[in-house]
Protein backbone atom coordinates (compact mmCIF):
# COMPACT_ATOMS: atom_id res chain seq x y z
CA UNK A 1 0.00 0.00 0.00
CA UNK A 2 2.79 2.41 0.91
CA UNK A 3 4.67 2.15 -2.33
CA UNK A 4 1.48 2.69 -4.30
CA UNK A 5 0.58 5.72 -2.26
CA UNK A 6 4.05 7.11 -2.55
CA UNK A 7 3.82 6.73 -6.29
CA UNK A 8 0.58 8.64 -6.50
CA UNK A 9 1.94 11.28 -4.17
CA UNK A 10 5.03 11.71 -6.31
CA UNK A 11 2.90 11.84 -9.40
CA UNK A 12 0.72 14.50 -7.88
CA UNK A 13 3.61 16.65 -6.69
CA UNK A 14 5.22 16.54 -10.14
CA UNK A 15 1.88 17.55 -11.66
CA UNK A 16 1.76 20.44 -9.28
CA UNK A 17 5.25 21.65 -10.14
CA UNK A 18 4.48 21.41 -13.86
CA UNK A 19 1.35 23.45 -13.34
CA UNK A 20 3.20 26.11 -11.40
CA UNK A 21 5.86 26.36 -14.13
CA UNK A 22 3.16 26.86 -16.73
CA UNK A 23 1.36 29.48 -14.70
CA UNK A 24 4.63 31.35 -13.99
CA UNK A 25 5.33 31.51 -17.71
CA UNK A 26 1.81 32.75 -18.40
CA UNK A 27 2.15 35.38 -15.72
CA UNK A 28 5.41 36.71 -17.19
CA UNK A 29 3.86 36.85 -20.67
CA UNK A 30 0.82 38.79 -19.43
CA UNK A 31 3.10 41.08 -17.43
CA UNK A 32 5.10 41.90 -20.54
CA UNK A 33 1.96 42.48 -22.56
CA UNK A 34 0.40 44.81 -20.02
CA UNK A 35 3.67 46.66 -19.30
CA UNK A 36 4.21 47.51 -22.97
CA UNK A 37 0.54 47.91 -23.74
CA UNK A 38 0.88 51.49 -25.03
CA UNK A 39 3.85 50.67 -27.20
CA UNK A 40 2.33 47.50 -28.61
CA UNK A 41 -1.06 49.11 -29.38
CA UNK A 42 0.57 51.89 -31.43
CA UNK A 43 2.71 49.52 -33.49
CA UNK A 44 1.71 48.89 -37.09
CA UNK A 45 3.14 45.80 -38.70
CA UNK A 46 3.37 45.19 -42.40
CA UNK A 47 5.29 42.71 -44.52
CA UNK A 48 8.54 43.56 -46.25
CA UNK A 49 8.54 43.87 -50.03
CA UNK A 50 10.36 40.55 -50.41
CA UNK A 51 7.51 38.66 -48.70
CA UNK A 52 5.80 36.31 -51.19
CA UNK A 53 2.38 37.90 -50.76
CA UNK A 54 0.69 35.90 -53.52
CA UNK A 55 1.72 32.42 -52.55
CA UNK A 56 1.75 32.82 -48.77
CA UNK A 57 -1.32 35.02 -48.41
CA UNK A 58 -3.12 32.90 -45.86
CA UNK A 59 -0.11 32.87 -43.58
CA UNK A 60 0.06 36.62 -43.85
CA UNK A 61 -3.62 36.93 -42.97
CA UNK A 62 -3.08 34.81 -39.92
CA UNK A 63 -0.16 36.90 -38.73
CA UNK A 64 -1.78 40.27 -39.32
CA UNK A 65 -5.21 39.48 -37.92
CA UNK A 66 -6.52 42.32 -35.82
CA UNK A 67 -9.44 40.32 -34.51
CA UNK A 68 -9.07 37.11 -32.60
CA UNK A 69 -9.80 33.74 -34.07
CA UNK A 70 -13.41 32.72 -33.20
CA UNK A 71 -12.06 29.75 -31.29
CA UNK A 72 -9.72 31.88 -29.30
CA UNK A 73 -12.46 34.36 -28.69
CA UNK A 74 -14.47 31.60 -27.10
CA UNK A 75 -11.59 30.73 -24.83
CA UNK A 76 -11.21 34.31 -23.80
CA UNK A 77 -14.92 34.66 -23.09
CA UNK A 78 -14.89 31.49 -21.02
CA UNK A 79 -11.86 32.68 -19.13
CA UNK A 80 -13.48 36.03 -18.45
CA UNK A 81 -16.70 34.52 -17.09
CA UNK A 82 -14.73 32.10 -14.97
CA UNK A 83 -12.68 34.97 -13.62
CA UNK A 84 -15.68 37.13 -12.76
CA UNK A 85 -17.52 34.18 -11.21
CA UNK A 86 -14.68 33.29 -8.90
CA UNK A 87 -14.09 36.88 -7.93
CA UNK A 88 -17.80 37.29 -7.20
CA UNK A 89 -18.03 34.15 -5.15
CA UNK A 90 -14.86 34.99 -3.26
CA UNK A 91 -16.65 38.02 -1.93
CA UNK A 92 -18.24 35.58 0.44
CA UNK A 93 -21.24 33.42 -0.23
CA UNK A 94 -22.56 31.55 2.77
CA UNK A 95 -22.53 27.77 2.53
CA UNK A 96 -19.11 27.35 1.01
CA UNK A 97 -16.42 25.41 2.74
CA UNK A 98 -13.93 27.40 4.78
CA UNK A 99 -10.37 26.27 4.35
CA UNK A 100 -9.18 25.00 7.68
CA UNK A 101 -5.50 25.65 7.10
CA UNK A 102 -5.73 29.28 8.10
CA UNK A 103 -8.28 32.10 8.10
CA UNK A 104 -5.83 34.50 6.47
CA UNK A 105 -5.73 32.51 3.21
CA UNK A 106 -9.40 31.47 3.23
CA UNK A 107 -10.73 31.09 -0.31
CA UNK A 108 -14.35 30.35 -1.12
CA UNK A 109 -15.11 27.72 -3.72
CA UNK A 110 -17.34 28.60 -6.63
CA UNK A 111 -20.43 26.56 -7.52
CA UNK A 112 -18.71 24.65 -10.28
CA UNK A 113 -15.67 23.99 -8.12
CA UNK A 114 -17.92 22.72 -5.37
CA UNK A 115 -19.80 20.37 -7.66
CA UNK A 116 -16.50 19.20 -9.07
CA UNK A 117 -15.28 18.53 -5.56
CA UNK A 118 -18.42 16.61 -4.72
CA UNK A 119 -18.09 14.58 -7.87
CA UNK A 120 -14.53 13.73 -7.15
CA UNK A 121 -14.58 13.24 -3.41
CA UNK A 122 -16.85 10.18 -2.95
CA UNK A 123 -14.86 8.01 -5.33
CA UNK A 124 -11.54 9.09 -3.91
CA UNK A 125 -12.81 8.64 -0.38
CA UNK A 126 -14.19 5.24 -1.25
CA UNK A 127 -10.90 4.15 -2.75
CA UNK A 128 -8.98 5.53 0.17
CA UNK A 129 -11.35 3.79 2.56
CA UNK A 130 -10.82 0.49 0.80
CA UNK A 131 -7.08 0.79 1.35
CA UNK A 132 -7.29 1.44 5.03
CA UNK A 133 -8.67 -0.22 8.07
CA UNK A 134 -11.00 2.50 9.27
CA UNK A 135 -12.52 2.53 12.68
CA UNK A 136 -11.67 5.70 14.46
CA UNK A 137 -11.20 9.38 14.08
CA UNK A 138 -7.44 9.16 13.65
CA UNK A 139 -5.23 7.10 11.42
CA UNK A 140 -2.49 4.94 12.81
CA UNK A 141 0.15 7.30 11.45
CA UNK A 142 -1.52 10.23 13.12
CA UNK A 143 -1.80 8.41 16.41
CA UNK A 144 1.84 7.42 16.31
CA UNK A 145 2.86 11.00 15.63
CA UNK A 146 0.67 12.17 18.48
CA UNK A 147 -2.95 13.15 17.98
CA UNK A 148 -2.54 16.57 19.57
CA UNK A 149 -0.54 17.63 16.49
CA UNK A 150 -3.24 16.72 14.01
CA UNK A 151 -4.91 19.66 12.34
CA UNK A 152 -8.50 18.62 11.81
CA UNK A 153 -10.00 21.99 11.08
CA UNK A 154 -12.96 21.05 13.23
CA UNK A 155 -14.11 23.13 16.18
CA UNK A 156 -15.44 20.20 18.20
CA UNK A 157 -13.15 17.82 19.94
CA UNK A 158 -12.78 14.37 18.47
CA UNK A 159 -12.82 11.47 20.86
CA UNK A 160 -10.14 8.91 20.68
CA UNK A 161 -10.80 6.09 23.03
CA UNK A 162 -11.47 2.62 21.74
CA UNK A 163 -14.33 1.89 24.11
CA UNK A 164 -16.59 4.54 22.66
CA UNK A 165 -15.80 3.38 19.13
CA UNK A 166 -16.88 -0.14 19.96
CA UNK A 167 -20.08 1.16 21.43
CA UNK A 168 -20.89 3.09 18.31
CA UNK A 169 -20.21 0.11 16.13
CA UNK A 170 -22.45 -2.01 18.29
CA UNK A 171 -25.25 0.49 17.96
CA UNK A 172 -24.90 0.48 14.21
CA UNK A 173 -25.27 -3.26 14.02
CA UNK A 174 -28.49 -3.17 15.95
CA UNK A 175 -30.16 -0.58 13.75
CA UNK A 176 -32.36 -2.51 11.34
CA UNK A 177 -33.08 0.20 8.84
CA UNK A 178 -29.44 0.87 8.14
CA UNK A 179 -28.52 1.13 4.51
CA UNK A 180 -25.20 -0.22 3.37
CA UNK A 181 -23.41 1.53 0.59
CA UNK A 182 -22.18 -1.44 -1.39
CA UNK A 183 -20.40 0.48 -4.10
CA UNK A 184 -19.82 3.77 -5.79
CA UNK A 185 -19.25 4.12 -9.49
CA UNK A 186 -19.64 6.66 -12.23
CA UNK A 187 -22.78 6.72 -14.27
CA UNK A 188 -22.36 6.63 -18.00
CA UNK A 189 -24.03 10.00 -18.38
CA UNK A 190 -21.88 11.58 -15.73
CA UNK A 191 -22.57 11.94 -12.05
CA UNK A 192 -22.38 9.33 -9.38
CA UNK A 193 -24.32 6.23 -8.62
CA UNK A 194 -24.45 4.77 -5.16
CA UNK A 195 -25.50 1.19 -4.84
CA UNK A 196 -27.26 0.83 -1.58
CA UNK A 197 -28.90 -2.18 -0.07
CA UNK A 198 -30.96 -2.41 3.08
CA UNK A 199 -28.79 -3.64 5.87
CA UNK A 200 -30.15 -6.88 7.14
CA UNK A 201 -28.96 -8.56 10.31
CA UNK A 202 -29.85 -12.08 9.15
CA UNK A 203 -29.09 -12.04 5.47
CA UNK A 204 -29.38 -15.41 3.76
CA UNK A 205 -28.13 -15.77 0.24
CA UNK A 206 -29.95 -18.33 -1.90
CA UNK A 207 -28.10 -21.60 -2.39
CA UNK A 208 -29.71 -22.66 -5.66
CA UNK A 209 -28.96 -20.18 -8.45
CA UNK A 210 -31.81 -18.62 -10.37
CA UNK A 211 -31.17 -20.48 -13.61
CA UNK A 212 -31.31 -23.84 -11.85
CA UNK A 213 -34.69 -22.93 -10.41
CA UNK A 214 -35.94 -21.83 -13.81
CA UNK A 215 -34.64 -25.03 -15.35
CA UNK A 216 -36.51 -27.07 -12.81
CA UNK A 217 -39.66 -25.07 -13.42
CA UNK A 218 -39.37 -25.66 -17.15
CA UNK A 219 -38.36 -29.29 -17.39
CA UNK A 220 -38.59 -30.77 -13.92
CA UNK A 221 -34.88 -31.59 -13.71
CA UNK A 222 -33.79 -31.42 -10.11
CA UNK A 223 -30.95 -28.97 -9.57
CA UNK B 1 -48.26 -14.43 -28.71
CA UNK B 2 -44.95 -13.30 -27.36
CA UNK B 3 -43.82 -12.93 -23.81
CA UNK B 4 -41.12 -10.55 -22.61
CA UNK B 5 -39.52 -11.40 -19.30
CA UNK B 6 -37.08 -10.26 -16.68
CA UNK B 7 -36.12 -12.24 -13.60
CA UNK B 8 -34.49 -11.65 -10.28
CA UNK B 9 -33.59 -13.83 -7.36
CA UNK B 10 -34.96 -12.55 -4.07
CA UNK B 11 -33.40 -13.81 -0.83
CA UNK B 12 -35.96 -14.80 1.76
CA UNK B 13 -35.05 -11.99 4.15
CA UNK B 14 -35.86 -9.46 1.46
CA UNK B 15 -39.21 -11.00 0.58
CA UNK B 16 -41.38 -9.11 3.05
CA UNK B 17 -39.82 -5.77 2.26
CA UNK B 18 -40.11 -6.32 -1.46
CA UNK B 19 -43.78 -7.25 -1.16
CA UNK B 20 -44.40 -3.91 0.48
CA UNK B 21 -42.31 -2.04 -2.05
CA UNK B 22 -44.20 -3.67 -4.90
CA UNK B 23 -47.52 -2.92 -3.24
CA UNK B 24 -46.46 0.69 -3.05
CA UNK B 25 -45.21 0.80 -6.61
CA UNK B 26 -48.26 -0.86 -8.14
CA UNK B 27 -50.76 0.70 -5.73
CA UNK B 28 -52.44 -2.64 -5.18
CA UNK B 29 -52.50 -5.35 -2.59
CA UNK B 30 -50.68 -8.54 -3.52
CA UNK B 31 -52.95 -11.18 -4.97
CA UNK B 32 -51.90 -14.46 -3.44
CA UNK B 33 -51.69 -17.31 -5.90
CA UNK B 34 -51.20 -21.06 -5.55
CA UNK B 35 -50.76 -23.07 -8.71
CA UNK B 36 -50.32 -26.75 -9.32
CA UNK B 37 -47.94 -27.12 -12.19
CA UNK B 38 -47.69 -30.41 -14.01
CA UNK B 39 -44.77 -30.91 -16.35
CA UNK B 40 -45.45 -32.99 -19.42
CA UNK B 41 -42.92 -34.12 -21.97
CA UNK B 42 -43.57 -35.07 -25.57
CA UNK B 43 -42.80 -38.70 -26.31
CA UNK B 44 -44.03 -38.94 -29.86
CA UNK B 45 -42.31 -37.59 -32.88
CA UNK B 46 -44.13 -34.55 -34.21
CA UNK B 47 -46.31 -35.07 -37.25
CA UNK B 48 -47.72 -38.39 -36.13
CA UNK B 49 -50.85 -36.72 -34.92
CA UNK B 50 -52.77 -35.26 -37.77
CA UNK B 51 -55.78 -33.05 -37.99
CA UNK B 52 -58.36 -34.28 -35.60
CA UNK B 53 -57.41 -35.57 -32.24
CA UNK B 54 -59.03 -38.77 -31.16
CA UNK B 55 -58.75 -40.33 -27.80
CA UNK B 56 -60.04 -37.40 -25.90
CA UNK B 57 -63.76 -37.21 -25.66
CA UNK B 58 -63.42 -34.47 -23.13
CA UNK B 59 -61.72 -32.23 -25.56
CA UNK B 60 -64.84 -32.06 -27.72
CA UNK B 61 -66.22 -29.79 -25.07
CA UNK B 62 -63.47 -27.28 -25.58
CA UNK B 63 -64.22 -24.65 -28.15
CA UNK B 64 -63.16 -25.25 -31.74
CA UNK B 65 -60.72 -22.39 -31.66
CA UNK B 66 -58.98 -23.78 -28.65
CA UNK B 67 -58.87 -27.20 -30.25
CA UNK B 68 -57.12 -25.81 -33.27
CA UNK B 69 -54.65 -23.89 -31.21
CA UNK B 70 -53.89 -26.86 -29.01
CA UNK B 71 -53.27 -28.98 -32.07
CA UNK B 72 -50.92 -26.45 -33.52
CA UNK B 73 -49.04 -26.16 -30.26
CA UNK B 74 -48.68 -29.83 -29.69
CA UNK B 75 -47.62 -30.79 -33.17
CA UNK B 76 -44.92 -28.19 -33.54
CA UNK B 77 -42.07 -30.23 -32.16
CA UNK B 78 -40.90 -32.13 -29.13
CA UNK B 79 -41.41 -29.90 -26.17
CA UNK B 80 -41.88 -29.84 -22.48
CA UNK B 81 -45.14 -28.19 -21.68
CA UNK B 82 -46.88 -27.20 -18.50
CA UNK B 83 -50.38 -27.75 -17.30
CA UNK B 84 -51.30 -25.19 -14.70
CA UNK B 85 -54.16 -25.53 -12.27
CA UNK B 86 -55.05 -22.80 -9.80
CA UNK B 87 -55.78 -24.07 -6.30
CA UNK B 88 -56.62 -22.35 -3.06
CA UNK B 89 -55.36 -22.85 0.46
CA UNK B 90 -58.62 -24.54 1.35
CA UNK B 91 -57.82 -27.30 -1.13
CA UNK B 92 -54.97 -28.52 0.99
CA UNK B 93 -55.33 -31.00 3.79
CA UNK B 94 -55.84 -29.52 7.28
CA UNK B 95 -52.63 -28.26 8.79
CA UNK B 96 -52.04 -31.04 11.29
CA UNK B 97 -53.96 -34.22 11.74
CA UNK B 98 -52.97 -34.64 15.37
CA UNK B 99 -54.69 -31.38 16.24
CA UNK B 100 -57.89 -32.14 14.38
CA UNK B 101 -58.19 -35.74 15.59
CA UNK B 102 -59.38 -34.96 19.14
CA UNK B 103 -62.03 -32.65 17.71
CA UNK B 104 -63.27 -35.42 15.51
CA UNK B 105 -63.31 -37.74 18.47
CA UNK B 106 -65.45 -35.47 20.59
CA UNK B 107 -67.85 -35.03 17.74
CA UNK B 108 -67.94 -38.72 17.06
CA UNK B 109 -68.98 -39.52 20.62
CA UNK B 110 -72.59 -38.53 20.22
CA UNK B 111 -72.91 -39.12 16.53
CA UNK B 112 -73.96 -41.83 14.19
CA UNK B 113 -70.96 -44.07 13.52
CA UNK B 114 -72.09 -45.42 10.18
CA UNK B 115 -69.82 -43.05 8.22
CA UNK B 116 -66.50 -43.09 10.04
CA UNK B 117 -64.46 -42.19 6.99
CA UNK B 118 -66.19 -38.84 6.54
CA UNK B 119 -65.86 -37.99 10.18
CA UNK B 120 -62.12 -37.54 10.04
CA UNK B 121 -62.95 -34.28 8.31
CA UNK B 122 -65.11 -31.71 10.02
CA UNK B 123 -68.48 -31.48 8.27
CA UNK B 124 -68.04 -27.99 6.93
CA UNK B 125 -64.52 -28.64 5.65
CA UNK B 126 -63.80 -28.04 2.02
CA UNK B 127 -62.59 -31.18 0.29
CA UNK B 128 -60.31 -30.99 -2.71
CA UNK B 129 -62.06 -32.40 -5.74
CA UNK B 130 -59.56 -33.45 -8.37
CA UNK B 131 -62.31 -34.08 -10.90
CA UNK B 132 -63.33 -30.44 -10.76
CA UNK B 133 -59.80 -29.04 -10.98
CA UNK B 134 -59.54 -26.47 -13.77
CA UNK B 135 -56.49 -26.71 -16.01
CA UNK B 136 -54.73 -24.51 -18.48
CA UNK B 137 -52.14 -25.66 -20.95
CA UNK B 138 -49.19 -23.29 -21.07
CA UNK B 139 -46.81 -23.71 -23.93
CA UNK B 140 -43.55 -21.81 -23.87
CA UNK B 141 -40.97 -21.88 -26.63
CA UNK B 142 -37.25 -21.59 -25.99
CA UNK B 143 -36.36 -17.88 -25.66
CA UNK B 144 -35.28 -16.18 -28.84
CA UNK B 145 -31.54 -16.09 -29.30
CA UNK B 146 -29.95 -12.80 -28.37
CA UNK B 147 -32.13 -10.58 -30.53
CA UNK B 148 -32.96 -8.36 -27.59
CA UNK B 149 -30.28 -9.38 -25.20
CA UNK B 150 -31.43 -7.10 -22.38
CA UNK B 151 -34.75 -8.95 -22.17
CA UNK B 152 -35.83 -12.56 -22.49
CA UNK B 153 -38.36 -12.95 -25.30
CA UNK B 154 -40.21 -16.12 -26.16
CA UNK B 155 -43.20 -17.36 -28.06
CA UNK B 156 -46.00 -18.46 -25.81
CA UNK B 157 -49.51 -19.79 -26.08
CA UNK B 158 -52.04 -21.07 -23.63
CA UNK B 159 -55.38 -22.78 -23.93
CA UNK B 160 -58.07 -23.93 -21.57
CA UNK B 161 -58.26 -27.65 -20.93
CA UNK B 162 -61.13 -29.77 -19.69
CA UNK B 163 -61.56 -30.05 -15.96
CA UNK B 164 -60.61 -33.05 -13.93
CA UNK B 165 -58.16 -35.80 -14.77
CA UNK B 166 -56.02 -34.36 -17.50
CA UNK B 167 -53.52 -37.14 -17.91
CA UNK B 168 -55.42 -39.34 -20.41
CA UNK B 169 -55.94 -36.38 -22.70
CA UNK B 170 -52.31 -35.41 -22.50
CA UNK B 171 -51.25 -38.98 -23.15
CA UNK B 172 -53.43 -39.09 -26.20
CA UNK B 173 -51.63 -36.01 -27.50
CA UNK B 174 -48.33 -37.73 -27.02
CA UNK B 175 -47.35 -36.15 -23.77
CA UNK B 176 -46.15 -38.07 -20.75
CA UNK B 177 -46.34 -36.86 -17.17
CA UNK B 178 -42.93 -35.97 -15.79
CA UNK B 179 -43.40 -34.34 -12.43
CA UNK B 180 -45.44 -31.78 -10.63
CA UNK B 181 -44.79 -29.04 -8.16
CA UNK B 182 -46.58 -26.21 -6.52
CA UNK B 183 -45.93 -22.55 -7.15
CA UNK B 184 -46.71 -20.20 -4.33
CA UNK B 185 -46.52 -16.47 -4.69
CA UNK B 186 -48.06 -13.06 -5.11
CA UNK B 187 -49.14 -11.30 -8.26
CA UNK B 188 -49.03 -7.58 -8.90
CA UNK B 189 -50.13 -5.72 -11.98
CA UNK B 190 -48.22 -2.60 -12.91
CA UNK B 191 -49.67 -1.04 -16.07
CA UNK B 192 -49.03 -3.72 -18.68
CA UNK B 193 -46.51 -5.62 -16.58
CA UNK B 194 -47.42 -8.68 -14.58
CA UNK B 195 -45.13 -9.04 -11.58
CA UNK B 196 -45.08 -12.48 -10.02
CA UNK B 197 -43.03 -12.98 -6.87
CA UNK B 198 -43.05 -16.71 -6.37
CA UNK B 199 -41.23 -19.83 -5.29
CA UNK B 200 -41.46 -23.51 -6.00
CA UNK B 201 -42.77 -25.86 -3.33
CA UNK B 202 -42.20 -29.58 -3.36
CA UNK B 203 -44.66 -32.16 -2.21
CA UNK B 204 -43.47 -33.89 0.94
CA UNK B 205 -40.84 -36.47 0.21
CA UNK B 206 -40.95 -39.96 1.59
CA UNK B 207 -43.83 -41.18 -0.51
CA UNK B 208 -42.60 -42.61 -3.73
CA UNK B 209 -42.72 -40.33 -6.72
CA UNK B 210 -46.14 -40.75 -8.28
CA UNK B 211 -46.45 -41.59 -11.96
CA UNK B 212 -49.51 -39.42 -12.42
CA UNK B 213 -50.86 -36.16 -11.07
CA UNK B 214 -51.94 -36.29 -7.43
CA UNK B 215 -55.59 -36.65 -6.64
CA UNK B 216 -55.13 -35.33 -3.10
CA UNK B 217 -53.11 -32.47 -1.77
CA UNK B 218 -51.08 -32.72 1.43
CA UNK B 219 -51.06 -30.06 4.12
CA UNK B 220 -49.63 -26.85 2.82
CA UNK B 221 -47.27 -26.63 5.77
CA UNK B 222 -45.66 -29.92 4.80
CA UNK B 223 -44.62 -28.55 1.44
CA UNK B 224 -40.92 -27.80 1.30
CA UNK B 225 -39.40 -25.04 -0.86
CA UNK B 226 -37.21 -26.24 -3.73
CA UNK B 227 -34.65 -23.65 -2.71
CA UNK B 228 -33.77 -24.69 0.83
CA UNK B 229 -33.30 -21.17 2.15
CA UNK B 230 -36.79 -20.32 0.87
CA UNK B 231 -35.74 -17.64 -1.58
CA UNK B 232 -38.18 -16.28 -4.13
CA UNK B 233 -38.05 -15.58 -7.84
CA UNK B 234 -39.29 -12.25 -9.09
CA UNK B 235 -40.66 -12.44 -12.61
CA UNK B 236 -41.78 -9.40 -14.54
CA UNK B 237 -43.52 -10.17 -17.81
CA UNK B 238 -45.43 -8.47 -20.59
CA UNK B 239 -47.50 -10.43 -23.07
CA UNK B 240 -47.62 -9.11 -26.60
CA UNK B 241 -50.40 -10.36 -28.84
CA UNK B 242 -48.64 -9.64 -32.10
CA UNK B 243 -45.00 -10.49 -31.75
CA UNK B 244 -44.20 -9.56 -35.34
CA UNK B 245 -45.06 -5.93 -34.67
CA UNK B 246 -41.70 -4.39 -33.89
CA UNK B 247 -43.27 -1.23 -32.51
CA UNK B 248 -45.26 -2.98 -29.78
CA UNK B 249 -42.36 -5.25 -28.93
CA UNK B 250 -40.14 -2.21 -28.53
CA UNK B 251 -42.66 -0.40 -26.35
CA UNK B 252 -43.08 -3.49 -24.20
CA UNK B 253 -39.37 -3.94 -23.67
CA UNK B 254 -39.02 -0.27 -22.84
CA UNK B 255 -41.69 -0.63 -20.19
CA UNK B 256 -39.88 -3.61 -18.71
CA UNK B 257 -36.58 -1.76 -18.69
CA UNK B 258 -38.33 1.15 -17.03
CA UNK B 259 -39.53 -1.17 -14.29
CA UNK B 260 -36.02 -2.52 -13.92
CA UNK B 261 -34.82 1.03 -13.42
CA UNK B 262 -37.51 1.69 -10.81
CA UNK B 263 -36.70 -1.42 -8.84
CA UNK B 264 -32.97 -0.98 -9.22
CA UNK B 265 -32.29 -0.16 -5.61
CA UNK B 266 -34.31 -3.15 -4.42
CA UNK B 267 -33.61 -5.97 -6.85
CA UNK B 268 -31.61 -6.45 -9.99
CA UNK B 269 -33.94 -7.63 -12.75
CA UNK B 270 -32.10 -9.46 -15.48
CA UNK B 271 -32.83 -11.59 -18.51
CA UNK B 272 -32.73 -15.29 -17.76
CA UNK B 273 -30.14 -17.70 -19.04
CA UNK B 274 -31.66 -18.84 -22.33
CA UNK B 275 -30.82 -22.50 -21.86
CA UNK B 276 -32.37 -22.62 -18.43
CA UNK B 277 -35.70 -21.87 -20.12
CA UNK B 278 -35.11 -24.41 -22.88
CA UNK B 279 -38.37 -26.30 -23.30
CA UNK B 280 -37.21 -28.51 -26.14
CA UNK B 281 -37.29 -32.19 -25.29
CA UNK B 282 -34.20 -33.99 -26.49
Amino acid sequence: MNSKQQLTVQFRSSLQSQASIISNNLISVTDHLSDHRDLLSSIVAYPGPEYPGRTQESMLQQLLRTKLDPRVEDWVARGRTAGTESSQSSRGFPGTIPNPSGPATTKQLSESELSELWNWAPIEANQEALQRNWGGNYTLEEREAGIQNVVTGLRRQLEDDDASEDEEEGDEDEGEDEMDVVGVHRKSGGGLEFEIAPHHPHAVTPVVPLDKILRYMTTGHMP
Amino acid sequence: MHELLLFASVPVHQHHGLLQQLAGLTAMQPRHALERRLIFKAFRKPGLITGRVGGSQDLQQASAGDLQRVNKMLNGGMFYTQVVGPVSEKDFAPASKSASAPDADTKMAGMDESKPSVLTQPDNAHVYDYDQQAWKLEFRDIPEAATRSAITTRVMASAALPRGDIEPSMNAWGYGFVTEYLVEGDVFIHNDIVIFLHRVLHYPTGEKEPREPRRNLPALKKMAPLEKTGSYVLQASITVQDGSNQETMKTASQHLLGLREQLKSAVRLEPADRLSLDTRAK
